[in-house]
């Protein structure tokens, strides 16, 4: 029975190959242009084939993927073939994964660098122990809340990205299952109070962020990084643009983060997966960046500099350091008279005998 | 050797009868709002109208693996795409890699944020005990271990939706891919009934 099944179907090839020449000229001259476009080796349209090569390609008009109809109600249903999938996933493995990984260990390398090279910059002319009002207790606490949700979110959204190359083999996948699960908890959370307190930082800090004529020279000496001095004002000009580009860059953070956080907690908007994978391409981006970024600011802010750290940690700076690096602000508020209260440090004499005292 | 198995929706017998998407959510009790199967349906109304009903392909270099944070897919002998909810942080990466939109997310959370991921596996359970309770919480039936092929293949009405071994799913497309060649061609090729035309026109609906 089977062989004569076999036997028939044989014989069926070998008519359809004999048949080709004639029924590829009868589907032309009957269809015309029409059945060119179609793929028909033995000109009989196979439908399934043409069917699957149109929900794989994008709408020509849309530019997105082609939408049927589907019964079933969710996010997507009725997208057949989700074409920017393997675009994102290309783009995730083979760029975002590796790139991301030498641009933070560039940085550190940099910095460590940089400490080989220049060392720890001192304040020249001593502590005069005489403290200036720099920051006001609401800006420290804004400065300290978004400082510290942002090292969270980093670190566990660097867990979400290469821990699976780092950590994952390591200590196996249980637990940075584990790990990983109580990290996205704990991103997702923390990440709208981020939100929040990060639209806060952008009122508390934009006074004396705009920059100026005196950043551009700033710009020009290279900070005063190498050696030489750059005059600054309240803020230097790396303050100001590490400050927007918190902001800016912060921003598009924050708008792609609450999309992927809340999938679907606006109905309405319907976001396709296309538009996940746009959030989560600007998302991983920009927050790479910053992280990246914020290395050198922490840096700065820390272990590089004398008399940098204790301003905002307690909101007072020693006069010495702020004649330093901030002598244009200092300047000002010798004139504005708000150090007549503790004025003895702004004249040379008293100075040296603080010095010697 | 083992199987290799696969799924093969025939777009010209699919007639949206859903009755696929029903037995799957039946035999696996999924959540409310899972499917982890659907049926979708191009040119609705039109001429050309075509219903193919999609789940997880189990593809051989699966996107969804691939991009996983925490790596908690493997594939069987069978070539069956799993995944382990143990491990699974419910990210919601592998739904943007997917091309066939199979992952599916339970809202149950806190601020309807994503759950362990779910989705289809082709009857065949999860890493839990093989029959044991909790596989069946987590991932469902596991029919492959009882001999059976998955519950929605089973079910088609028209034999629309294929499931098993891909040399054999195969052999029977290729087979009704011959006869309706035949029929066509008996008819010289005027009755071009069975033609998808991949014009939409601009009348795709969203």
């Amino acid at each position: 029975m089977n062989q004569i099944k076999q036997f028939f179907l044989f014989g069926l090839v070998i008519f359809l190959f004999n048949l080709s020449p004639i029924s590829i000229s009868n589907v032309h001259a009957a269809d015309g242009e029409k059945a060119g476009q179609n793929f028909s080796p033995l000109g009989v349209e196979s439908p399934a084939a043409d069917l699957w090569r149109a929900v794989r390609q994008r709408n020509p008009e849309g530019g997105e993927n082609l939408v049927g109809r589907s019964q079933v109600k969710g996010p997507n249903a009725s997208t057949l073939i989700n074409v920017g999938g393997q675009e994102w996933r290309n783009w995730r493995n083979s760029k975002l994964i590796p790139y991301s990984m030498y641009a933070l260990g560039g940085m550190l390398l940099v910095i460590v660098l940089f400490r080989l090279i220049r060392g720890k910059i001192k304040i020249k002319a001593g502590r005069s122990g005489k403290k200036i009002k720099r920051f006001t207790n609401f800006q420290r606490f804004v400065h300290w809340t978004v400082a510290i949700l942002f090292v969270i979110l980093g670190i566990t959204g660097v867990i979400l990205t290469l821990g699976r190359y780092g950590l994952l083999p390591l200590i196996g996948k249980e637990a940075f299952g584990f790990i990983a699960y109580y990290g996205k908890l704990l991103h997702n959370y923390l990440g709208p109070v981020f939100s929040v307190m990060l639209v806060v930082m952008l009122f508390t800090f934009i006074k004396g962020n705009m920059f100026n004529w005196t950043d551009i020279k700033w710009f020009l000496k290279g900070g005063g990084l190498f050696g030489g001095h750059a005059s600054a004002g309240r803020y230097n000009g790396g303050e100001k643009a590490w400050y927007w580009i918190a902001m800016l860059a912060g921003i598009v953070v924050v708008i792609s983060g609450l999309i992927l956080n809340f999938p679907q907690l606006i109905p309405i908007l319907n976001l396709s997966s296309e538009q996940f994978q746009q959030a989560q391409f600007l998302h991983a981006v920009g927050s790479i960046g910053l992280f990246v970024v914020s290395f050198g600011h922490i840096y700065m802010g820390t272990f590089a500099m004398e008399g940098a750290f204790e301003a905002m940690r307690t909101g007072e700076c020693d006069s010495n350091w702020a004649k330093e690096h901030h002598d244009i602000w200092y300047e000002e508020l010798q004139r504005d008279g708000s150090l007549t209260m503790n004025d003895t440090a702004s004249n040379p004499s008293s100075n040296e005998t603080a010095q010697t005292a | 050797m083992a199987a290799n198995v696969k799924f093969y929706c025939d777009s010209e017998r699919c007639i949206e009868c859903n009755a696929c998407v029903t037995a799957c959510k039946n035999e696996n009790e999924v959540p409310w709002g899972i499917n982890r199967r659907r049926v979708v349906t191009v040119k609705d109304g039109e001429p050309g109208e075509r219903s193919l009903s999609v789940a997880c392909m189990h593809c051989t270099d699966a996107p969804c693996a691939a991009v996983c944070p925490v790596d908690c897919f493997y594939t069987t002998d069978n070539g069956i795409v799993l995944h382990d909810k143990d491990i699974c942080i419910g990210c919601g990466y592998c739904s943007y890699a997917c091309p066939f939109g199979a992952p599916q997310f339970p809202t149950s959370g806190a601020f309807s944020s994503r759950g362990k991921m779910d989705k289809c596996t082709f009857c065949a359970g999860g890493p839990e005990e093989t029959g044991s309770v909790d596989e069946y919480k987590k991932y469902g039936a596991n029919r492959l271990a009882e001999g059976k092929l998955p519950l929605c293949a089973e079910m088609c009405a028209t034999k629309a939706l294929l499931a098993g071994d891909a040399n054999t799913v195969s052999d029977i497309y290729r087979k009704r891919v011959i006869s309706r060649s035949m029929s066509t061609l008996a008819s010289s090729g005027a009755i071009q009934q069975n033609g998808f035309n991949p014009d939409f026109s601009g009348k795709v609906t969203k």
